[in-house]
């Protein structure tokens, strides 16, 4: 009993020590002092209640990004659309929040609603696609990614330009009532609570429920849907309708919460680090949301680096690329090495 | 004024050609990858790879060629670390191309700071000025280097020795099966190696091309994705070099097309035409799929890549 | 048997995991003899023949060669050494054509592959002696099973193997095709090659053994010459106990009003097309299915299941048609049971426990949340009933063996009334025993009323059990008539599409 307790403890821990020892070994190798860049990636993300709160902000988006990869998944559909769901959620929110200058409070439920629909739509597109002419998830996925982010750059830069910015790229701010609220005078946005609560929905859903059987079931075995009348290609267009809107509800909170207006980058790789998470957490939602926060983390210190001790940007690139590497070896490692994470 | 219409076929001929140029390279690349029954997605990195170190060697040694060169090696250094993951360690072929991708997209935005703004001479034209002036042949020797006739070459030698040889037969039968190969005598993850190294040599120097060639500049993810076009496009040439050719060709066709639509000042986001790329390959893909004969063509081995996991 | 043994193995042991595939076998093997190796599903023989071409490793003993022992036995050294082996599972590429599956299995094949060239010329001589009527450019995948057989000894010919193992070769033939394989046997005895034949089939032994060894639990239990052994000698050494493996035939339907109605049916999908087929199954009726693999026999089991729309046509089960209910949602009518072929492809998730698995057809009968096993205790009782071993329900279906798992599927199916069965290939690599308690279920249905759709490529089985038999070849049904009208022969002419008159 206490032995068990003591693996399920040691496992993850010992992950998370790898994980810091492959952000020393980067560190090594772009030349700078890895414990004292450490030390900073801690207090810059974690140090004090200026720097938590840029990490939970960051933690939000990811969080629905890895909650968006994750529904797919357990269809055994590998999505990488976050990004381009995001994207396509902010726009369409941010359209409803400009439809209604003078709106009441009743506006944010119909913005992130909008903002839902619309991230629903662009992964619905990608779940139509594989199940009525079976293109490859991976693939579509990819490509709308890139369509998604020119549809917001070409707005943005066009028909919803803000004549009053003169050059600057971004629509009108978002009147008063349609900006998510904050705790306190931190980054803490309501998104936050929504994604948390989503997040224990799913785990629910995904490992108690019905549904999440019939998933199950058609993930591992196809053959049998017509045994049980399940409905392979209603479920392929569910789940991508579903992770879609989860994204989308991700791009609109980030938007309305920290930006206040649409702008041509949104996303700071919350896509690719929701993607990660989602792998991470061998596809639970409540692994996923600490996980999640781990990433926050990772991305507000980045930030700070950038800004305080010019590591360029795209070490938070490179950064979670090696991560992945790494959990992917270590998944295939012989089974006496092996640290089932993620094998239940 | 009938010479005048020639030499207009002749520049659009041309200007398909190169464009299509490294999108038929990377897409052979693949082509041959898949046709061992490997699917790398991680071309897209490999091309940023090849653009990237490419460009930086042929700008700081002055030497397109070895620029071309560097290039290829950096593609297939990072197939390399594909042919790892998922040859000899069995990981699941999309996740490993996802992490080359990656690596390669943060590898290339972090040391290509350095190339932002750098110049290289590109490779000579097949001939200089052409004294005679207008004809068909005119624009296509001006324009273009010998990148695009090396790859039509290629592509064409690609498929001699994948229908033609035993090589190509060896190819062929493991990404039908390994297990039967395995079964011949044959070495399938040799095989495997073997075709996915060509693939990443391929990749490597299509991004090279793009990078010293094509567009003469370096810049942080500038592949934007042809990369994954190639594994999209991949089915639709129905894993057949001899296809790769005119599927590349279309392609280099309607990227023509948009850019002298732009330039022809048809009142068109300069952002929406960009997407277009995207959206014609998701067009293609989703007519190719439609077509029921579509998995007659497909290596048995990559069934259990693409439809389950 | 004068001479010397030319292949000899030795005191040979294998084990895998918990089974003794091989105890202490010893078995010489002398020139121009046709071995014929006897044994249920499970004997060792398989694994006996594959130790001798290399493909696995004894444990311990010896394989002697000419008076040589073997020392580093691989399926290359039994290339050299002229061992051929016929495996169940072909090993040919479908998507080639048969002429490059010839150029893959020579080691000195060519490196430029045109036409023409000399080898590829000897190549094909060697198909042309065996199998004139097989075009070389053909893919693989275009050809009946049987051609695809031809193809592959086409392989071991063209080896110039002095060994020929046959592994079940008869298994998935056609009658005719049968005795042109019992042709070549002869043929080769005739060249003074030395042939094994591996089967389970009595008739098989007969036709061309010299000498019949029977195998069981893995040992040899028996070494005869052909004709001074009787058949039930054979089967008492095979079964190691002579009793209750018939199943009785249950009696044929009293009143002969129709319960399944099979109107006009056409069929053109990706599994199989029907042609215009027209059939009626009374209640309590046993109709048997005769014909090659991918004559339409899985289109048939699936528009019957309403898992498959048909072109047009109707399937009418107790007055309402399946094929209406198909449009709403695609799902295995309740009122009927369906064992598909291989369950562990079809009709398990390999991956979930058996609890789950024996819940598959019920899905909606669980509560919407849920945590722990779903439907324990009734699982529990299923399986004990059904004898499914081990009997776990927390254990996933995929760590079942093949035998256990086909049980599993009939415990789910058949544990509740239905209307209609349909059993797809239901013994297919079972044992006796095994295949005994599955026709007992079965029968069982068709006592209480059920009309039994039973697919099957063993024609003895077929003969013995079925009340009426329909033999299908291409999507059409060549014949349809009470089980006195038929013998082996006269099924297999009609499979074949030939002889509609006889």
């Amino acid at each position: 009993m206490l032995r068990d307790y003591v693996h399920r403890l040691l496992r993850p821990g010992l992950l998370v020590i790898l994980f810091i020892g492959v952000i020393l070994l980067f560190f090594i190798l772009i030349g700078k002092p890895p414990l004292q860049m450490f030390w900073s990636m801690l207090t810059y993300s974690m140090g004090d209640v200026f720097s938590l709160s840029e990490t939970l902000a960051k933690t939000t988006p990811i969080l629905f990004c890895a909650l968006a990869v994750i529904v797919p998944a357990r269809l055994g559909l590998i999505s990488v659309g976050g990004e381009g769901q995001l994207y396509v959620g902010a726009l369409t929110g941010t359209w409803a929040a400009l439809q209604f200058p003078d709106a009441g409070l009743w506006i944010l439920p119909v913005m992130l609603f909008a903002g839902a629909a619309g991230g629903a739509f662009w992964g619905g597109i990608t779940g139509v696609l594989k199940a009525w002419a079976g293109v490859h998830e991976t693939i579509s996925t990819l490509l709308l990614n890139y369509v998604g982010i020119l549809l917001v750059s070409h707005l943005v830069y066009g028909p919803w330009k803000d004549t009053a910015n003169l050059g600057w790229p971004a629509t009108r701010s978002f009147p008063v009532n349609a900006i998510l609220p904050k705790f306190h005078a931190t980054q803490i946005h309501l998104g936050l609570l929504i994604a948390m609560i989503l997040a224990i929905v799913l785990h629910v859903l995904l490992n108690h429920s019905r549904w999440g059987l019939s998933l199950k079931i058609l993930q591992r075995n196809p053959a049998v849907a017509a045994l049980s009348g399940l409905n392979p290609i209603r479920q392929t267009i569910l789940v991508m309708l579903v992770g879609g809107m989860l994204a989308g509800l991700g791009g609109i909170s980030e938007v309305s919460a920290i930006q206040g207006r649409l702008q041509p980058t949104i996303s700071s790789g919350y896509g690719l680090a929701g993607f990660l998470v989602a792998w991470l957490s061998a596809q639970q939602p409540m692994r996923a949301l600490l996980i999640a926060f781990l990433f926050g983390a990772l991305l507000a210190a980045a930030d700070s680096l950038q800004m305080f001790a010019h590591v360029p940007a795209a070490s938070a690139v490179v950064l979670q690329g090696l991560i992945f590497l790494t959990a992917l070896i270590i998944n295939q490692l012989p089974s006496q090495w092996r640290i089932p994470f993620w094998t239940k | 004024m009938d010479e005048i219409n020639y030499t207009l076929a002749g520049s659009w001929v041309a200007a398909s050609l190169r464009s299509a140029s490294p999108l038929m390279l990377v897409l052979l690349g693949e082509t041959l990858t898949q046709r061992v029954g490997i699917v790398n997605l991680g071309v897209e990195g490999q091309m940023l790879a090849g653009a990237c170190f490419g460009f930086g060697a042929a700008a700081v040694f002055h030497d397109p060629v070895l620029g071309l060169g560097v290039g290829a090696l950096a593609g297939l250094v990072l197939s390399l670390l594909h042919g790892v993951l998922c040859i000899q360690l069995r990981v699941n072929q999309i996740a490993s191309g996802l992490c080359v991708m990656m690596l390669g997209t943060g590898i290339t935005s972090y040391v290509g700071r350095v190339f932002v703004g750098a110049e290289v001479s590109g490779l000579a034209p097949l001939a200089g000025q052409f004294a005679s002036a207008q004809s068909f042949w005119q624009p296509l020797l001006t324009q273009l280097t010998w990148i695009a006739p090396l790859a039509v070459v290629l592509t064409l030698v690609a498929g001699v020795l994948l229908f033609r040889t035993r090589t190509g037969l060896h190819w062929r039968t493991v990404g039908e099966s390994s297990t039967v190969a395995a079964a011949l005598g044959l070495r399938p993850r040799l095989v495997q190696w073997q075709g996915l190294l060509t693939g990443g040599l391929l990749s490597g120097l299509a991004g090279a091309v793009l990078s010293i060639d094509y567009t003469q500049t370096w810049a942080q993810n500038m592949t934007k994705g042809l990369g994954l076009i190639a594994v999209g496009l991949v089915i639709v040439a129905r894993w057949n070099p001899f296809l790769v050719l005119p599927v590349a060709l279309l392609f280099g066709l309607a990227d023509t097309s948009v850019l002298r639509l732009q330039a022809a000042a048809v009142n068109t986001s300069s952002y929406l035409l960009a997407a277009a790329p995207y959206v014609f390959c998701l067009g293609i893909l989703v007519v190719t799929h439609l077509r029921a004969d579509r998995d007659a063509h497909m290596p048995a081995g990559l069934k259990a890549v693409f439809n389950d996991r | 048997m004068s001479a010397a043994p030319r292949f000899s193995l030795q005191n040979i042991n294998k084990r895998f995991g918990e089974v003794n595939a091989n105890s202490n076998v010893n078995l010489d093997i002398y020139p121009n003899e046709v071995i014929a190796l006897l044994g249920e599903n499970g004997a060792g023989k398989s694994t006996l023949m594959k130790l001798l071409y290399g493909f696995y490793t004894p444990d311990a003993g010896e394989i002697v060669v000419e008076g040589e022992p073997l020392v580093a036995h691989s399926p290359k050294q039994s290339l050299r050494l002229g061992i051929g082996m016929l495996f169940q599972q072909f090993n040919l590429v479908p998507a080639l054509s048969v002429l490059e599956n010839l150029l893959l299995a020579f080691p000195a094949a060519p490196w430029w592959q045109w036409r023409r060239r000399r080898l590829t010329t000897d190549v094909l001589a060697c198909l042309q002696r065996i199998a004139p009527d097989i075009d070389p450019q053909r893919l693989v995948r275009d050809l009946s099973v049987g051609e695809q057989q031809v193809v592959e000894l086409a392989k071991i010919m063209a080896l110039n193997a002095q060994l020929v193992i046959l592994d079940e070769p008869t298994a998935v033939l056609t009658p005719q095709e049968v005795e042109r394989l019992y042709q070549f046997v002869a043929q080769c005895r005739a060249d003074g090659k030395v042939v094994v034949f591996i089967t389970h089939k009595l008739a098989d032994v007969r036709a061309c053994a010299t000498r019949i060894v029977v195998m069981r639990q893995g040992r040899i239990v028996g070494d005869w010459r052909t004709e001074t052994v009787t058949d039930n000698e054979l089967i008492q050494a095979m079964v190691g106990k002579d009793t209750g493996l018939i199943v009785n035939r249950i009696a044929p339907p009293k009143h002969l009003l129709p319960k399944l109605m099979v109107k006009r049916l056409n069929v053109s999908s990706r599994v199989g097309t029907i042609t215009a087929m027209d059939f009626e199954v009374s209640p309590g009726e046993v109709l048997g299915i005769a014909g090659v693999m991918g004559n339409g026999q899985r289109a048939l089991a699936m528009v019957l299941a309403g898992i498959l729309v048909p072109d047009s046509g109707e399937v009418i089960l107790d007055g309402v048609s399946i094929n209406a209910l198909a449009h709403e949602t695609i799902k295995v009518p309740d009122n009927v049971a369906y064992i598909p072929e291989s369950p562990l492809t079809n009709a398990v998730v390999a991956q979930l426990d058996l609890a789950t698995n024996l819940q598959l057809r019920a899905l909606d009968a669980l509560p919407f949340l849920q945590w722990g096993m779903p439907a324990l205790h009734e699982a529990q009782h299923k399986l004990a009933a059904h004898d499914v071993r081990p009997s776990d329900p927390h254990l996933s279906a995929g760590a079942l063996s093949g035998g256990n798992l086909q049980k599993l599927v009939i415990a789910r199916e058949l544990s509740r009334p239905v209307q209609l069965v349909i059993a797809c290939y239901p013994t297919m690599g079972l044992d006796l025993i095994a295949t005994r308690n599955v026709y007992e279920r079965l029968f069982a249905q068709a006592e209480q009323g059920a009309c039994i759709i039973w697919f099957s490529e063993e024609l003895d089985d077929l003969l013995r059990y079925a009340h009426r038999i329909m033999v299908l070849h291409g999507g059409r049904v060549q014949s349809i008539g009470p089980v006195a009208s038929f013998d082996r022969q006269r099924i297999g002419r009609l499979m074949t599409g030939h002889a509609q008159a006889c």
